[in-house]
C-alpha cells in the first residue's frame, strides 16, 4: 500500500468532521495516522528476519449533550468503513452520559515546526541497509569478548504521519521520520550467565552508531561477570538514563499531569510554587525539543506542542494540561494530550521530558563519588506506588564505585524509597544528556538511597 | 476468505519459491469504556481488520502486515514478504526449520451465555458506573476510581501453505479497577483485574459489588498500613502473587524462546530445580479462562502442558521454529496479538497445581514473616533473578495474621526460591491479566496458597 499523502490525509479528517456534524453531531474531531515501518530482527545471536508493518486508520471523537462518543477504523480507502465509524462515534455519544465538565473541542492556534525530525535518508531505507546495520552492530558486540554472547535486537526505520481537524476550524498535518537499532546482550562464564544488558540509539535523522551500540552492550554485560555481593544501608547512587526512565514514567511523570492533580492522585496538588526537589533539578516538558523523540507540531487534539516550565531550581512551576483538564480549570492545554494512533482518545502524557543538564562531565562526576552504587537496568519499577512514589525494585544488576571507578557487579540488590524523597536528595547532575523513550536527561546523583544487598 | 488467504500464499510459493507460507486474517470489533469517577471518558468502539503475511525463504522469516482484506494489497504484500525474507536470510548462520505438524481443517464457534456484542453500550456504562459507586461509597477516604472496560469480537482466520484451514470465533471481555485514596498525605493504590473468553456472564459472578468493595476495601486499608522491614523472611504467598511469581519468575523462562537466548532453563531439562512439593503447568485448554483457545496463531492445537512435575523440569513451551531445537513437540504457545506482528511464544493459563495444606497450617509454621496477598507488578529477568511488588501485605508475628503493610516487594533467584517452597495449600484461584512481552496477550495464572522458607522482602525508606 503506499503512503496516503499530505492532501489525502487531511480530507479524511475534515470530511469526517463535515459528515459527523452533518449526522447530527454538535461537535466533532478526527485524527487520522499512518506508521511505516521496516525492521530487521535480531533472534538468538543471528539476523534472521525482515519485517515490513502498514498501519492507518482514522480515529472520530463526537460530542453530543456534553457526551463524548469514539469509534475508529482501519479500513480508510472503503468511504462506507469511515462513514460508519462516524456513525458509530455519534451512536457511542447518545449512549454515553453527559459530563458537566466537557467544554469543547480545542480551538486553532498557529504551529511551531522543527526540521530536526524528518529525513529522506531514512525513507529511502531498504531492508537490506537495515540488515547491514544490525550486522554492524552483532560484529561490534562479539568482538568485545568470546564470552559475551548478543542474544536480541534489530534496526528499523519508520515514516509517521498524522493529520487531525475539528469543529472548530483546527486543520493540521504532520510527518516525521525515526530510526533506531538496539542490541541486548548476555555474557556467559562456566555455569554463570549475566543479566541482560541492553543499548541502543534512535533518533529521528539518520545518525545512529550501531558499532558504539553493539560494543557498549557488549561491554556492560562482560562487566557483569564480576560479582560481589554488597551490605544493606544507606547509600550514594549514579542513576543513568535507564534507570531514571523507569523510575520517573510510573511516578514523578503521573504526579505533574493535571489529571492526576484534579483527581487527588498527586502529592504535588496544591503545591505550584514550593520547594518540592533539589536546586540542582530543572525540568522542562519539551514538545518541541530539537530532534526529540516525541517531538511534533501539535498534539493529539491538533494543539501546537509547547515547552512547559515543570520544576525550575526544585520549585514546582507547572502541571502538563489535555484540553479537557485545562478547560475545567479555565486554563490553557499545553499540548500535552496523546493517542496511541488511531486507536485510542487523548490523554495527559509528557512529551519530551527534560531534565537539564548540568556542566560536569560522567567521568568527573564519577570520579567524584568515593563510594556508591551505578544503576541502569531496574527490575520492577512498574510495581511502584503511581500515587505516593513509593518504589522497590531490583537492579539488575548494580555496579559498586569505589574510589570513583566501577569495582564489580552486584546481583539481586534491592532500592527502596520514596521518588518524591530522592528527588530532594540529587546532589550533582552531570552535562551526558540523552534522549530515551519520553525522557530526555543526564546521569544524576542521588544521595542516601536505602540498599539492601544479598 | 479462505479462497483469498490461500490465492495469496500459493503466491509466496510458486512464484518465490518460499518453503512455507501462512496467513492469518483477522475482523474485530471491540468497545472499550473509561470511567473516572463515575464520569464516562468516552464510549469507544473500533474496527480491526487486517491480515499478517509469514513467510520462510532461504530459511529466513520475511513478514508483512497490511490492513486490507482484498487481494490486490495482499499479494503485493506477500511479494514484500518474501524479498525481505531473501535479504534477511544472507546473514544467516542457521537456517530457521520449522517442526513437522499435521494439517487442521476446523471451525471452531463460540456459544457464550451473554454476547457482549449484543449488550447495550448503555448497560455496560451501567455496570462500569455501579462498580465505581460501591468503590466511592465504600469509605470517603478513597477518592478516585478508574474503571477500564474492554470486550473484543470477531473472527480470526488461518492458512497455511501446508494446507491447514482454521476459521476461529474470538471473544474476550475484560476490565480493570484501580481505585486511590488519601488520608493525612498518606497515598494508597490499588488495583482489580478480571477477564473472560466465555462472555459477559463474567459479571454475574464478579458482581459490581463484589469487585468495587475489593478494590476500595485494599486502598482504604492501605492507609493504616505501616511499612516493612527489609531483609530475608519466610512469607506466606496468596494465589494471586503465587500466579505472578510462577508466570513471571518462572513462566518466561520456560519460554523456549528465552530459553534459546541463554535462559537458565536451557540446561536443566529432566534436572531437580525445585522442592517436590512443585507442580507447574501452563494450559490453554481450561473453558472460558482468559488465558484459553482451541488453535494458537501457527495452527496448532492448545493444550495442557506440564513444565515442572514435582520438582523436576518437565517441558518448556514452544513454537513450531523452537520445538526441533529441543527434540520437543510443539506445545501451541505461539500467539499473535494481532494482524500487526508475528506469533511468538506466549503463555496461556500457567498455575501451580494444589497439595494438602489448609491456610491455617501454612501460617502456623511462621515466627516473623509476612503474608502476601495480592500482587501489584511484577517481572523478571533471564538470569534467573525477580521482583514482585506487592499491593496487599500483612505482618505475620508468631503464627497469627497481623497489621497490615503497604508497598512492599519480594526478590530473589527464581531456582533457589522454587527449592525454598515448604509447604503447598489445598485450595486454588486462577486471575486474569495481560502479559507484555513487545505483544500484548490475555493470560491467566495462578495457583494455592504456598509457603516459602525465605525471600528478600524490599521495604520502604
Amino acid at each position: 500500500m503506499a503512503v496516503l499523502k499530505k492532501d489525502e490525509m487531511v480530507g479524511l479528517a475534515e470530511k469526517a468532521v463535515g459528515s459527523a456534524l452533518q449526522k447530527g453531531g454538535a461537535e466533532a474531531e478526527a485524527y487520522v495516522y499512518e506508521g511505516q515501518a521496516t525492521n530487521v530482527s535480531i533472534e538468538i545471536g543471528q539476523i534472521n528476519k525482515s519485517s515490513r508493518i502498514i498501519d492507518r486508520g482514522i480515529g472520530i471523537r463526537v460530542a453530543v449533550n456534553k457526551a463524548v462518543g469514539f469509534a475508529y477504523t482501519n479500513i480508510v480507502e472503503d468511504k462506507e468503513a469511515v462513514e460508519d465509524a462516524v456513525q458509530r462515534a455519534l451512536n457511542a455519544a447518545k449512549a454515553s452520559k453527559p459530563d458537566p465538565d466537557w467544554n469543547g473541542f480545542p480551538e486553532k492556534k498557529p504551529y511551531a515546526s522543527d526540521e530536526r525530525t524528518f529525513d529522506t535518508r531514512i525513507l529511502k531505507l531498504q531492508s537490506e541497509d537495515l540488515v547491514e546495520v544490525a550486522a554492524k552492530m552483532l560484529e561490534a558486540a562479539s568482538s568485545v569478548n568470546r564470552r559475551v554472547f548478543p542474544i536480541e535486537g534489530g534496526a528499523g526505520a519508520a515514516y509517521l504521519s498524522s493529520a487531525v481537524a475539528n469543529s472548530n476550524g483546527i486543520v493540521g498535518f504532520d510527518d516525521g521520520t525515526m530510526i533506531e537499532c538496539s542490541l541486548a546482550a548476555v555474557a556467559k562464564d562456566g555455569g554463570m550467565v549475566t543479566p541482560v544488558c541492553f543499548e541502543f540509539n534512535a533518533e529521528r535523522k539518520y545518525n545512529i552508531d550501531p558499532e558504539w551500540v553493539g560494543k557498549e552492550a557488549g561491554r556492560l554485560a562482560l562487566s557483569a561477570l564480576k560479582t560481589k555481593s554488597i551490605e544493606t544501608r544507606s547509600t550514594k547512587l549514579v542513576l543513568t538514563q535507564f534507570a531514571l526512565q523507569q523510575l520517573l514514567y510510573y511516578t514523578l511523570i503521573n504526579a505533574v499531569k493535571a489529571d492526576s492533580v484534579q483527581r487527588d492522585q498527586s502529592p504535588f496538588k496544591d503545591k505550584i510554587g514550593e520547594k518540592v526537589g533539589s536546586e540542582n533539578v530543572t525540568i522542562h516538558d519539551d514538545g518541541l525539543f530539537p530532534g526529540g523523540l516525541r517531538t511534533w507540531a501539535f498534539d493529539g487534539e491538533g494543539v501546537p506542542q509547547q515547552k512547559t516550565v515543570v520544576m525550575k531550581k526544585g520549585v514546582l512551576k507547572n502541571f502538563l494540561y489535555d484540553n479537557y483538564t485545562a478547560k475545567k480549570e479555565g486554563k490553557q492545554s499545553t499540548g500535552n494530550a496523546s493517542r496511541a494512533g488511531y486507536l485510542s482518545t487523548p490523554n495527559v502524557e509528557a512529551t519530551n521530558f527534560h531534565i537539564l543538564p548540568g556542566t560536569t562531565s560522567a567521568d568527573q562526576l564519577m570520579r567524584e563519588v568515593d563510594d556508591g552504587l551505578l544503576i541502569y537496568y531496574l527490575q520492577g519499577a512498574h510495581s511502584s506506588n503511581p500515587v505516593s512514589g513509593e518504589f522497590s525494585v531490583v537492579a539488575t544488576p548494580a555496579w559498586k564505585i569505589k574510589k570513583g571507578e566501577t569495582a564489580h557487579a552486584s546481583r539481586g540488590v534491592m532500592l527502596a524509597g520514596n521518588i518524591f524523597e530522592v528527588l530532594k536528595n540529587v546532589s550533582a547532575v552531570a552535562s551526558n544528556e540523552r534522549k530515551m523513550g519520553q525522557l530526555v536527561a543526564p546521569w544524576l546523583v542521588v544521595e542516601e538511597v536505602k540498599v539492601i544487598g544479598r | 476468505m479462505k479462497d483469498i488467504l490461500t490465492k495469496v500464499t500459493d503466491v509466496a510459493v510458486e512464484k518465490f519459491g518460499a518453503e512455507y507460507a501462512e496467513a492469518r486474517a483477522q475482523t474485530l470489533y471491540k468497545t472499550m469504556l473509561t470511567l473516572k469517577e463515575g464520569r464516562v471518558e468516552a464510549a469507544k468502539q473500533g474496527i480491526e481488520n487486517g491480515v499478517a503475511l509469514r513467510v520462510l525463504v532461504n530459511g529466513a522469516w520475511g513478514f508483512a502486515s497490511v490492513g486490507s482484506l482484498k487481494v490486490e494489497p495482499l499479494t503485493s504484500a506477500v511479494s514484500d514478504a518474501c524479498r525481505m525474507a531473501k535479504t534477511a536470510s544472507v546473514r544467516l548462520k542457521v537456517p530457521i526449520k520449522l517442526a513437522e505438524v499435521k494439517k487442521v481443517e476446523d471451525r471452531v464457534r463460540v456459544k457464550p451465555e451473554k454476547n457482549p456484542s449484543e449488550i447495550l453500550m448503555e448497560d455496560k456504562i451501567k455496570t462500569a458506573s455501579e462498580i465505581t459507586k460501591t468503590a466511592l461509597g465504600f469509605d470517603k477516604r478513597v477518592k478516585s476510581c478508574t474503571v477500564d472496560y474492554l470486550d473484543l469480537t470477531g473472527t480470526s482466520y488461518f492458512v497455511s501453505s501446508e494446507g491447514s484451514a482454521i476459521e476461529q470465533d474470538k471473544l474476550y471481555v475484560w476490565s480493570r479497577i484501580t481505585a486511590s485514596a488519601v488520608s493525612n498525605g498518606v497515598f494508597t493504590f490499588s488495583r482489580e483485574e478480571i477477564g473472560s473468553t466465555a462472555g459477559y456472564e463474567l459479571f454475574d459472578k464478579q458482581t459490581p459489588e463484589k469487585i468495587g468493595t475489593a478494590v476500595a476495601k485494599r486502598a482504604a486499608e492501605q492507609l493504616e498500613a505501616k511499612s516493612p522491614k527489609g531483609g530475608t523472611f519466610p512469607v506466606v504467598l496468596g494465589p494471586d502473587v503465587v500466579g505472578v511469581f510462577v508466570h513471571e519468575a518462572f513462566g518466561h523462562l520456560a519460554e523456549a524462546d528465552l530459553a534459546l537466548s541463554g535462559g537458565v532453563l536451557a540446561n536443566n531439562m529432566g534436572k531437580k530445580i525445585a522442592s517436590d512439593m512443585v507442580t507447574f503447568y501452563d494450559d490453554g485448554t481450561i473453558n472460558g479462562a482468559f488465558g484459553s483457545f482451541k488453535y494458537d496463531d501457527e495452527g496448532v492445537p492448545a493444550q495442557k502442558t506440564l513444565l515442572i512435575k514435582d520438582g523436576v523440569v518437565a517441558g518448556l513451551m514452544h513454537s513450531r521454529e523452537t520445538a526441533p531445537k529441543f527434540n520437543a513437540e510443539p506445545t501451541g504457545n505461539a500467539r499473535a496479538e494481532d494482524f500487526r506482528v508475528e506469533p511468538i511464544i506466549r503463555m496461556r493459563n500457567t498455575f501451580m497445581a494444589p497439595r494438602d495444606r489448609s491456610f491455617e497450617e501454612l501460617v502456623e509454621g511462621v515466627k516473623a514473616g509476612y503474608y502476601f496477598k495480592s500482587f501489584r507488578g511484577g517481572q523478571a529477568n533471564l538470569d534467573g533473578t525477580f521482583q514482585v511488588g506487592i499491593q496487599e501485605a500483612y505482618e505475620i508475628t508468631n503464627g497469627e495474621i497481623g497489621e497490615p503493610v503497604r508497598n512492599a516487594s519480594i526478590s530473589g533467584t527464581t531456582l533457589e526460591t522454587l527449592l525454598k517452597v515448604d509447604a503447598v495449600g489445598k485450595d486454588f484461584e486462577l486471575s486474569s491479566g495481560r502479559c507484555g512481552k513487545g505483544q500484548t496477550a490475555f493470560i491467566g495464572d495462578g495457583g494455592p496458597h504456598i509457603r516459602v522458607r525465605e525471600v528478600t522482602v524490599g521495604g520502604s525508606a
